[in-house]
């Protein structure tokens, strides 16, 4: 039976020159890491943007010897995306130039919703946005903890590391965010109609 | 007498990766069941094109 190589025997054979480890790296996480990226990031270009330039900061960080295995490579390149992120908005901030776009990804991108029938295609697509939108109207350090957790499947101890906040404010976070979306969910009416 | 026992397992089999104690200590599958079927309807995964374009770049940085 053939081993699957665990992250940090990829990124050795990354670092000796064999390539396609980190694409088999990326393959393996890019889920995760895009998740977090494009819910927290309402325009859907910037989002793409950061995504590519969390795994190039990865790239370099790797060949510049800053990696060191603890057996958590993908909350390492989670807190790399959290800096990206941050410092964007710094930027924005500096810049005072907030973008309000609203963000729809193509959530469609899918063979399947071609087959599907137009009605619950566009039942579905509303159940998404609302959810996004709940997911969006939550305060930062909320949302970030219920995408972190939910999305991208990191444990509180490694949300807590990554915020740089205690394990109890990433818990304490999450039971708010899950109250508030709850109340929402009343507020707004909003179910799941389609399964 | 029948007796009819579970399984012996050891400490080292308990699978326990995947699983957050502190999730599992507080509960939130449970109590906010409804919420995270909810959230489990979005699930955003980058396009075929985004990741193309991601591998192109990391190859043109080797």
């Amino acid at each position: 039976m053939k081993k699957t190589m665990s992250d940090y025997e990829l990124i050795e054979k990354f670092v000796k020159g064999e390539q396609s480890c980190f694409e088999t790296l990326i393959q393996r996480h890019k889920n995760k890491v895009f998740a977090y990226i494009s819910l927290y990031i309402r325009d859907q270009a910037l989002a793409e943007d950061l995504f590519q330039d969390t795994f190039l900061k990865v790239i370099q960080s790797v060949k510049s010897g800053k990696y060191y295995d603890n057996g958590k490579f993908i909350s390492w390149v989670m807190r790399i995306a959290h800096n990206l992120i941050i410092d964007h908005f710094r930027r924005v901030k500096q810049l005072n130039t907030v973008s309000n776009d609203d963000y729809e990804s193509d959530l469609f991108n899918s063979k399947k919703f071609a087959e599907a029938n137009v009605e619950d295609h566009m039942i579905k697509k509303q159940i998404q946005k609302d959810i996004r939108n709940l997911i969006s109207q939550l305060p930062d350090d909320q949302r970030e903890v219920v995408i972190l957790r939910h999305y991208s499947g990191l444990s509180f101890k490694e949300i807590a590391d990554i915020t740089d906040v205690s394990i109890n404010t990433a818990l304490g976070r999450m039971r708010y965010a899950l109250i508030n979306m709850r109340k929402m969910m009343e507020e707004k009416k909003i179910s799941l109609t389609f399964n | 007498m029948a007796l009819t026992s579970t399984p012996f397992l050891s400490y080292h089999e308990i699978q326990v990766d995947k699983i957050d104690i502190y999730d599992d200590a507080y509960g939130f599958y449970q109590e906010f069941n409804d919420v995270m079927n909810l959230l489990e309807q979005v699930k955003p995964v980058p396009s075929k094109r985004l990741t193309k374009r991601l591998i192109e770049r990391v190859r043109q940085m080797n």
